[in-house]
């Protein structure tokens, strides 16, 4: 068959040259003009249809599936488990390369990876997909970063004539063991090592002038080098650390720890650069660097679950730090800071927003309070956490008032709804507390499970939200324009899929006071008292971690391209056919699953 | 070949035909399929080059069988230009191993029959190939001939208005049909294309559908800033 069969498509990526060989001999091309049935709805197929050019229409009864374009294959059901669980039909003008169904199957058998592309449930398959996407990230992907991407220490000069103390001060001062020394035209470089020796080994006076102990054979790279570059110049060379050129100037210091930053991320530094916070400005530092970090284990392909877990992690020590460093004592000694939402669950990667609340043992001192919410909030604002848009955030008194008032808001939220109190009940279900008294969170949130738990009327309500989106995601991946193509068309994540698992399960959870806020340990704790079947429960876990990883590459592109607002769109043209793939499969997922929370709860009824 | 040459050599053929094991070729064709065809040559000379490799699919209804083709390398009686090595990549120590035309012939004969053959600008593929057949059986090819290059003629330009820029280039036709592209110059993916050209071309026709022609272009090639 001809070379242009596509074996970098997945899943015929995962095929030995060999395979391929043998599959391409094997493939006919067949064309399909607008209309035609390709397979009908519970039937078998005898070949896997690979579209070369055109669009397909998957369709369950009138209902538009999905549009399946090139390089898309179907249906992996009819061809393994006997029947199309879809009817497919020839949207316009498509040709597709026809592999017969005993060569599959042969394949299937011998290839286990490939074979994963076939299963029909999706959390062995994710969990397939995620293996071969570690493969790809680790030390190889580090090689071809750039210098840029790395940590690298700002640039800080230094006279010549200056003297040993003040190199040690300013070296201090900037938290950087390394200075640029300019001595007239030349320029050279005064390390701590170098400081050090001269005082400790050679026993100089701290007066001695820093050009005395500088060295001018300066190693360089530029910015946009290759870090292998890099690291062969430092081993060449035997440096520990390289000058960082940009435009001609010497623009930082790039170090050997740098580069082991990059493979392993270093987010074992910023717990101790918090720590040693003396200010909100120091603070600023850490907060970015945790935003940096989360872009750099997302280019190393890290899971999600485990960004979001060290993320999370950072984000309640850079809270719990800034606590300290502006609370007054009289809410230190009272208060109770806790994150909520997305934040509380542990589920959040690139910030969207900030869910956090202050519950007190007793009342404090007006003026205390007041300053405290206004600071707090807006410390946070400038580090880059965007201000809630349900304006769940300290600075709200509704967030921040004695405990024993809260307890009643919570009430008020029950017995009285308005518009937005289901979701604040919800959000705060997920709340866990960071410092102070952190009791008060059990206790309030004791109360509110006791207060809905049993009260099905009120469950019903707040279960009810789960179809607050339905309309978006009811064509699941549509594209209505077929007639003319596929256009490009997308889908808001959030709303598809992450909203209706994470609020099904939340609901679920109260109803059985469950107490982990992550959704991941609650389904497995509904799992393991038998509301879940043991499938349903892996099926959604693997469905909302795609969810994450998935949003979180739109994120970050969001945030590179500065349109924060398209943040968990996603487009669907731009999604690799796997990906569609999944995201298909994993749609299905929340399909069932909201079908399971519409009748546990008669939701049809309202 | 026109029409009319056609059914002379269908009607005169058999008679002329010096192996009577080829009558097939001259009987009523009744499989059904078509066979698209491609030859690379070592240059567009009728007389002086040689056709060094052959590809034929069949084409059964909206089926490309590229499973049952036929394919041949063919040894050249006369060494290669370098210029036409360039173009299809064979080089005169590929062709060493392989047969003379005479040995591809009888095998490609029977792997046609009399089906008609599709190809692009097939006309002239079926001319070298005459040349060897005449030499060897003392006849020419009858099957019909469809030159996908005038279908998409008839799709695209059939009463274009004068001055419209006609392009029948191979790669133009596919890419104007959405097919994307295969690696040209090698007879077996020439044919392939030729056939996906075959089957969307048809059923356009078979649907009334025309190609949509931009709007004169020519025009603003002219046009004074």
């Amino acid at each position: 068959m001809p070379q242009r069969f596509d074996d970098r498509n997945p899943p015929f990526d995962r095929l030995t040259h060999d395979e391929v060989r043998e599959l391409r001999a094997a493939l006919d091309i067949g064309y399909f003009p607008p209309g035609t049935v390709i397979i009908e709805r519970e039937h078998a197929a005898d070949q896997l249809y690979v579209i070369i050019k055109g669009a397909v229409e998957e369709r369950d009864g009138d209902a538009l599936e999905a549009v399946l374009g090139r390089n898309e294959s179907f249906d992996a059901r009819a061809l393994v488990h006997g029947t199309a669980g879809n009817r497919f039909l020839a949207a316009e003008e498509t040709l597709c390369y026809l592999a017969p169904r005993t060569v599959i199957l042969s394949l299937i058998q011998r290839n286990p990876g490939f074979a994963a592309f076939f299963y029909s449930d999706i959390s062995r398959k994710l969990e397939s997909y995620a293996r071969g996407r570690e493969a790809e990230g680790g030390f190889d992907s580090v090689m071809r970063a750039r210098v840029r991407d790395a940590r690298i220490n700002p640039a800080a000069f230094i006279d010549a004539t200056e003297t040993l103390e003040a190199a040690g001060r300013k070296m201090s001062a900037c938290d950087n063991n390394t200075l640029f020394v300019r001595d007239g035209d030349r320029i050279g470089i005064v390390t701590g090592m170098n400081l050090s020796k001269a005082v400790v080994l050679q026993r100089r006076p701290l007066d001695t002038p820093v050009r005395d102990l500088s060295h001018f054979d300066i190693v360089s790279v530029e910015q946009d080098d290759f870090i292998y570059e890099a690291l062969i110049r430092m081993t060449r060379r035997s440096k520990r650390r390289l000058a960082v050129k940009a435009n001609g100037e010497f623009v930082g210091v790039l170090e050997d720890i740098d580069i082991l930053g990059l493979v392993a991320g270093n987010s074992q530094l910023i717990p101790g650069h918090i720590d040693r916070a003396q200010t909100v400005d120091d603070l600023a530092h850490a907060a970015f660097d945790i935003r940096a970090q989360v872009e750099r284990l997302a280019k190393q392909r890290l899971r999600v679950e485990a960004i979001a877990e060290i993320t999370s992690d950072l984000n309640r020590r850079l809270i719990t730090r800034l606590f300290d460093l502006i609370a007054p004592p009289s809410i230190r000694e009272a208060g109770c800071v806790m994150v909520m939402g997305s934040e509380g669950r542990g589920e959040q990667t690139v910030r969207t927003d900030q869910d956090n609340g202050l519950l007190l043992a007793a009342p404090v001192k007006a003026s205390d309070l007041t300053d405290f919410r206004r600071a707090f909030t807006g410390a946070l604002e400038s580090f880059g956490f965007p201000p809630c848009p349900g304006n769940v955030m300290i600075k709200n008194p509704q967030w921040s008032q004695p405990v024993d008032d809260f307890i009643r808001q919570i009430k008020t939220w029950i017995l009285t709804p308005d518009e937005h109190s289901a979701m604040n009940l919800g959000i705060f279900f997920d709340a866990v507390a960071v410092t102070g008294r952190t009791s008060l969170v059990d206790k309030a949130k004791t109360a509110m499970i006791d207060m809905m738990r049993g009260e099905s009327a009120y469950l019903a309500h707040f279960a009810r939200y789960i179809d607050q989106f339905a309309g978006a995601s009811a064509g699941m991946l549509t594209s209505l324009m077929v007639s003319v193509g596929v256009t490009s068309d997308q889908i808001d994540i959030k709303k598809a899929g992450t909203f209706p698992i994470v609020h099904g399960i939340r609901t679920l959870a109260i109803e059985h006071a469950i107490t982990p806020t992550p959704t991941a340990r609650r389904a497995e704790a509904l799992v393991a008292r038998g509301v879940l079947g043991e499938q349903l429960g892996r099926d959604l876990i693997s469905a909302l971690a795609y969810f994450m990883d998935i949003r979180m590459r739109s994120q970050l592109r969001a945030v590179q391209t500065g349109r924060p607002e398209t943040e968990s769109l996603v487009h669907l043209a731009e999604l690799t056919p796997s990906d569609r793939d999944l995201l298909r499969d994993a749609l299905r997922v929340v399909k069932r699953f909201r079908e399971i929370i519409r009748n546990r709860y008669h939701l049809g009824m309202f | 070949m026109s029409a009319l040459t056609r059914a002379l050599w269908c009607k005169i053929g058999p008679v002329l035909l010096a192996d009577s094991r080829y009558r097939f070729l001259f009987e009523k064709d009744d499989s059904g399929e078509l066979v698209s065809l491609d030859c690379e040559t070592t240059g567009f000379n009728y007389v002086a080059d040689d056709v060094i490799s052959i590809a034929a699919i069949k084409i059964r209804g909206t089926r490309i069988l590229a499973r049952e083709s036929f394919q041949a390398v063919i040894r050249p009686g006369a060494p290669m230009e370098a210029s036409a090595i360039k173009v299809h990549q064979l080089r005169q120590q590929d062709l060493a191993q392989a047969g003379t035309i005479r040995e591809v012939l009888p095998d490609f004969l029977r792997f046609i029959g009399s089906r008609p053959l599709v190809g692009y600008w097939i006309a002239f593929d079926v001319r070298m190939l005459n040349k060897y057949l005449f030499s060897l059986l003392n006849v020419h090819l009858p099957n019909r001939q469809i030159d996908v290059s005038e279908l998409y003629y008839e799709r695209k330009y059939a009463a274009a208005p004068p001055g419209t820029m006609v392009d029948l280039r191979y790669a133009s036709i596919m890419a104007d049909l959405g097919l994307p592209a295969l690696p040209q110059h090698d007879a077996f993916a020439d044919a392939v294309g030729a056939a996906e050209i075959y089957l969307v071309l048809e059923d356009l026709r078979r649907r009334g559908v025309r190609l949509p022609r931009k709007a004169i272009e020519a025009a603003t090639d002219f046009q004074l800033a």
